[in-house]
């Protein structure tokens, strides 16, 4: 029952956190998990009631815990079934938690005083401690490493009693037998051995990989007809890392078998194992196994003998988040770890986030071979930090700390602090000097990036950008900055631009202020800004004329057509409201459009008008025509290639023809075109 | 009667990147082969002997590639920490590498343990190189040492420990096998000879030196550290001729030609430059998608290969050439068809008659001396320079309104279409308006029956409007300018005046 302790510190896994209720009553849980803080929960009201954190928590991560027994009286020798009576009125004296860390020192936390009580160090391990386990009742602690030892511990004295070699390769896991009298490790086999003399009294096969938990079943022998002596015919239990089966081994009076005798088959590999000891021959032992996958394998059996087939377990336990709505589905809520309480009908569940935990009761019930507990966690997801508990101190900020921006040299000034930026890796740089909390920030992005949060970045990067862009002559570089339409942007990013600079970004202006009316515009937009905010500088420069000459050139033959152009597009205006009109009053088929007054003249002399003017154009292409055959005529002469120029000719003889009767008609139908074609 | 006269198209100086020989030569590479390493690509070294094979620097490993495998033909993993600076001997059958953990291990090609292994750095050498006589190593590394090893019997001949900082670049001379130079981070570039116990030559770069070069002729020495490549001549005791600022990062790598004519640097910006050995200016420069550590060209400029931050290995290989002849020629008439007669010799009676040479009219040109404008004005709307000199010969002769009238909704859209992209060109627009104003008097009285027409008339008014506004801002610009130089005048004006100010009252003292 106790002895969960050592059951879940499997080294190969960084799921399982070292974690075990308080032997009897299970009044309290104790939680070390991975960021160094060692939590004791009250099982009762799911409060927490103390939180300890060793001051090497991050080099030295708590790797097992274990609860001490009951009561640390060595004169005293009860027996098993005597505490157990004794168990309500001593529950208050649960005192005192072993942890062992990674580094190999080993450290005895006082629950009732709330702090270290001593530190297990001198002699000890030099590697990580796997499995710590107390003994009953001599008030020893056994310790088991990465370093292959086995250490004996005096805990009065903090001193070791007995160190000896436990296994050519690490020791994952020890269990102490029933009468105290022997001890069981698994480091590559599993080996039984006599304590008061150190030595092998069995070799068990064991597991493939690193032993996590091992634990006796039963307190006595099933063949009661035998005189016992301690340990022959006990059955012990053995889970492994990445092992979906736990093994059940039966001590033998002869050493020949070394096999398991029987398994239980689980769906995942195991994380915590929790058991009641069956006492006699008729009560079945029942045991919970916590798994990776977050359920709970409940199963009950009476040991007897050889057993061929894994078995299956008889309850299963899950828990999952009732779905809202209808489109959620359920998530299932992982249990972290299970223990059976002293009346052995119901079980402790702890499950949810290692960092918030919730503890229940629940009974149960074995007729069911699948229990799915529905638990709302969501109010208890969100972490919560009890300041009055938690002894973290802060490291305090020196105010007058410096914090340094990259910038241009000598633009040091013009760099503000820089207020919170909508880029993560921005803020990181730049806010470090006082610190500001989520919060402040959270806030702050909703509201600064629209206002002038952006812009600072951006002048910032700017002047960097394009001095980088013109000294390497990096198009695409140039074009990001040149290509910006912010007035304001541009005027200050022309503004932090180093002097030395000026004349080559003149020369690239010049180079782009040829192009299409669309791009051309923003340039000259940047060319304004270099002439008025480095007028002064320009003006001292004495050869500006050569220098600027050739743009001056170029802008002021552009300009030329200025008028024309002006003309142009007086004349577009016009058109395109013409069209635009008719467009309108193609639309709106008024009923009004009749004219109310109709005034007819002789329209003779208008059409006579028009005949003349078709006329002279028809004349006027005559005259070509004419001109250009009588030339032919002579060219025909000159030609060599007779019929390349009938070719032409019959060619150029359907253009005229056809270009004749387009220029005769003034208002051209394409209809009519076509249809002559 | 005078024959026709072809239309004089006018020429215009070519806009935009000139092309030069440079830029054909260089961009004649095909698209890169990009191959993915395991870690950031420090070095990239061809083998000097056919069929110049090249060995790849990156994490703990060297990869030797051929010309065009994207498998590494060979590996080299025998390194326990990053591996630095694998480096072909001469003939191309040894190879040199350095180590993080201060090894330096050489290897034969064809075999995969190491031959030898120099111990003897205390920290990783970042540089290692074979001296000319094939028979020695020269390394430097980060405890600021350069040694000197033999290879027949793997021992230590010489340490140097004049730098004062890490040792990151070296190389040895081809010429003479006592010479050697070795860059550091402490700015200088030192020129080693084993025969002596000290450096024989010392120059001052200015920024930590990430790589060095010698000219083949041993005669210049270019350094690459900070921002700047500079180039020194060591016959004439280190002198600096050269520095060359061209990147916004540090430069990390150079290389030269195989042609020895043009030097190249790979840099921290994404760029390679490459550079005029005559003229040190850059006549090229090539973008890559990340930061460039290692660079280097194949045997006559075959392949580029170039390794980045990221890991990967970007490969480009040259065109090949022979495509172009595998076209079937034209039979053409043989020569003497040509000179046939052309030798005759005229007798003293004889009056020679010369055939007139027969002109070539380009198409547009024989349409126009048959009078088809229109036709003329249509062939060459693709190209406007042609163009518009075919509407200045049409407005010459006065029938301009006749080639752009009468035409068809999708032949008057054919000629806006032109109109619409040449009109901003300064060069064009005087022509141009007068043939836009032209196009809008004649068509007028359709306009608003053909939308696609009606549109083309919009987008011409929105390009006119832009320009004019555009042209505006330049006037206003001028303004300024003007003004600029008027201060500049009036600043030599004004201390003129001001000289005859002094004299003035005097004078006008006088005369009262």
């Amino acid at each position: 029952m106790a002895a969960g302790g050592g059951g879940s510190c499997d080294p190969l896994a960084p799921a399982g956190v070292p974690c075990a209720f308080s032997p009897h009553s299970q009044a309290y849980f104790a939680l070390a998990s991975t960021d160094g803080h060692l939590r004791v929960w009250e099982t009762a009201n799911n409060r927490l009631h103390q939180e300890y954190v060793p001051s090497a928590h991050l080099s030295g991560t708590c790797t097992c815990l274990a609860w001490a027994p009951a009561r640390l009286q060595a004169k005293e020798s009860p027996q098993r079934k005597k505490r157990k009576s004794e168990a309500v009125g001593m529950s208050n004296q649960t005192d005192l938690l072993a942890l062992g860390t990674a580094v190999g020192s080993i450290l005895l936390y006082s629950t009732v005083k709330g702090e270290l009580h001593s530190k297990l160090i001198s002699g000890g391990h030099d590697n990580r401690v796997n499995c710590i386990q107390w003994h009953q009742d001599s008030g020893c602690l056994y310790s088991c490493s990465d370093d292959k030892h086995i250490v004996e511990w005096n805990v009065q004295t903090c001193k070791v009693k007995c160190k000896w070699k436990g296994d050519n390769s690490s020791v994952s896991s020890l269990c102490i037998s029933p009468d105290g009298k022997m001890l069981l490790s698994a480091g590559r086999t599993i080996k039984l051995w006599v304590l008061e003399t150190k030595e092998v009294y069995r070799h068990f096969t064991g597991h493939a990989t690193p032993v996590s938990s091992l634990m006796f079943t039963t307190i006595r022998p099933p063949n009661e007809s035998q005189p016992f002596d301690g340990i022959t015919g006990l059955y012990f239990l053995s889970g492994a890392v990445h092992d979906r089966l736990l093994n059940v081994w039966q001590v033998r009076s002869e050493n020949k078998e070394k096999s398991a005798v029987m398994s239980f088959t689980v769906t995942d590999e195991p994380v915590y194992i929790d058991l009641t000891l069956s006492e006699n021959k008729e009560e079945p032992v029942k045991l919970a196994v916590v798994c990776r996958d977050g359920q709970v394998h409940l199963f009950e059996h009476i040991l007897n003998g050889y057993c061929k087939k894994p078995l299956t377990s008889n309850c299963t336990i899950q828990i999952a988040t009732p779905g809202k709505g209808k489109k959620s589905t359920p998530k299932p809520i992982p249990i972290l770890a299970a223990g059976f309480c002293s009346d052995k009908m119901s079980l402790l569940l702890v499950y949810g986030s290692w960092f918030q935990p919730t503890i229940e009761r629940v009974a149960l019930n074995s007729r069911e071979p699948h229990m799915c507990l529905v638990r709302d966690i969501s109010n208890c997801w969100a972490p919560k930090v009890e300041t009055a508990i938690t002894k973290v101190r802060t490291p305090v900020m020196n105010s007058e700390a410096k914090v340094l921006v990259p910038g241009i040299p000598g633009h040091h000034a013009a760099i503000k602090p820089a207020p919170p930026q909508t880029e993560q890796v921005e803020s990181k740089r730049k806010s470090g000097g006082n610190e500001v909390s989520i919060e402040e920030r959270l806030g702050a992005m909703d509201i600064d990036t629209h206002k002038k949060g952006k812009e600072d970045l951006q002048t910032n990067s700017f002047p960097v950008l394009l001095t980088q862009g013109l000294e390497s002559n990096d198009f695409e570089m140039l074009n990001k900055v040149l290509q910006t339409r912010n007035v304001n942007l541009i005027k200050k990013t022309v503004l932090r631009m180093p002097l030395h600079t000026i004349i080559p970004l003149l020369q690239e202006l010049t180079k782009r202020l040829q192009g299409h009316p669309n791009s051309a515009v923003l340039m000259v937009q940047w060319l304004k800004c270099v002439l008025t905010v480095h007028a002064s500088y320009l003006s001292t420069l004495p050869d500006l004329v050569p220098q600027l000459g050739t743009l001056y050139q170029l802008m002021e033959s552009r300009v030329k057509t200025f008028q024309k152009l002006s003309h142009l597009h007086g004349k577009l205006i016009l058109l395109i409201t013409q069209v635009t009109a008719s467009e309108k009053t193609k639309g709106a088929t008024s009923p009004g459009q009749k004219a109310k007054l109709v005034y007819e003249e002789e329209s003779s002399e208008e059409e006579s008008d028009d005949e003349i003017a078709d006329k002279d154009s028809e004349d006027n292409w005559d005259e070509d025509e004419e001109e250009s055959e009588s030339e032919k005529d002579e060219d025909v002469e000159e030609e060599d290639e007779d019929a390349e120029g009938k070719d032409e000719e019959n060619g150029e003889d359907r253009d005229t023809a056809s270009e004749k009767e387009l220029n005769g008609d003034s208002d051209l139908d394409p209809e009519n075109e076509s249809e002559e074609e | 009667m005078a024959g026709y006269k072809p239309v004089a198209i006018q020429t215009y100086p070519i806009l935009g990147e000139k092309i030069t020989q440079d830029t054909l030569y260089w961009n004649n590479y095909k698209t890169p082969v990009q191959i993915k390493e395991f870690g950031a690509v420090s070095k990239v070294d061809f083998s000097p002997q056919p069929p110049y094979n090249y060995a790849v620097t990156a994490s703990s490993r060297i990869h030797i590639y051929g010309r065009y495998s994207q498998e590494p033909i060979k590996t080299f993993s025998r390194f326990k920490d990053t591996a630095y600076c694998a480096t072909f001997r001469q003939d191309g059958r040894l190879l040199v590498a350095g180590s993080e953990d201060g090894g330096v291990q050489l290897f034969d090609i064809s075999g995969r343990a190491p031959l030898r292994q120099f111990e003897g750095h205390t920290k990783a050498v970042h540089t290692v190189d074979f001296t000319a006589d094939k028979y020695h190593v020269v390394s430097g590394a980060d405890d600021y040492t350069v040694k000197l090893w033999d290879i027949p019997n793997s021992k230590e001949i010489l340490t140097f420990k004049e730098h004062s900082d890490y040792v990151r670049c070296g190389c040895a001379s081809k010429l003479n096998p006592d010479l050697f130079i070795t860059g550091s981070y402490d700015h200088t570039v030192k020129m080693f000879d084993a025969r002596t116990s000290e450096s024989v030559l010392s120059v001052e770069h200015g920024q930590p030196v990430e790589s060095v070069l010698l000219f083949p002729s041993g005669g210049l020495l270019v350094s690459a550290g900070g921002r700047y490549v500079k180039v020194w001549d060591m016959l004439k005791g280190g002198q600096l001729l050269v520095s060359l600022k061209n990147h916004h990062k540090t430069v990390t790598c150079l290389c030269l030609s195989s042609s020895g004519q043009r030097l190249l640097s790979g840099s921290l910006d994404r760029k390679v430059k490459v550079y005029s050995t005559t003229s040190y200016k850059v006549v090229h420069s090539f973008d890559y998608a990340a930061s460039i550590l290692s660079l280097a060209l194949a045997h006559e400029d075959e392949t580029i290969v170039v390794g980045m931050t990221n890991g990967i290995l970007s490969v480009k290989h040259r065109k090949s050439e022979a495509k172009k002849e595998s076209l079937p020629r034209r039979r053409r008439p043989a020569y003497r068809t040509f000179i046939k007669g052309k030798n005759y010799m005229k007798q003293r009676d004889d009056i020679l008659i010369n055939r007139p040479a027969k002109k070539h009219l380009e198409l547009y040109d024989r349409d126009l001396k048959h009078f088809r404008i229109s036709k003329a004005l249509d062939r060459v709307l693709d190209t406007p320079e042609i163009t518009v000199s075919i509407i200045k010969e049409l407005n010459r002769r006065g029938v301009l309104a006749n080639a752009l009238a009468g035409r068809d909704e999708k032949e008057i859209s054919h000629v806006l279409n032109f109109l619409i992209r040449n009109l901003s060109q300064p060069r064009f627009a005087p022509v141009l308006i007068n043939a836009a104003e032209i196009i809008i008097d004649i068509y007028l009285p359709v306009i608003g029956q053909s939308p696609v027409v009606d549109k083309k008339f919009l987008l011409l008014q929105g390009l006119v409007e832009k320009e004019i506004d555009y042209q505006r801002e330049l006037l206003e610009t001028l303004g300024m300018m003007d003004m600029l130089f008027a201060t500049m005048r009036r600043k030599e004006g004004t201390s003129v005046l001001e000289h005859t100010s002094d004299g003035f009252p005097e004078n006008k003292k006088i005369e009262s």
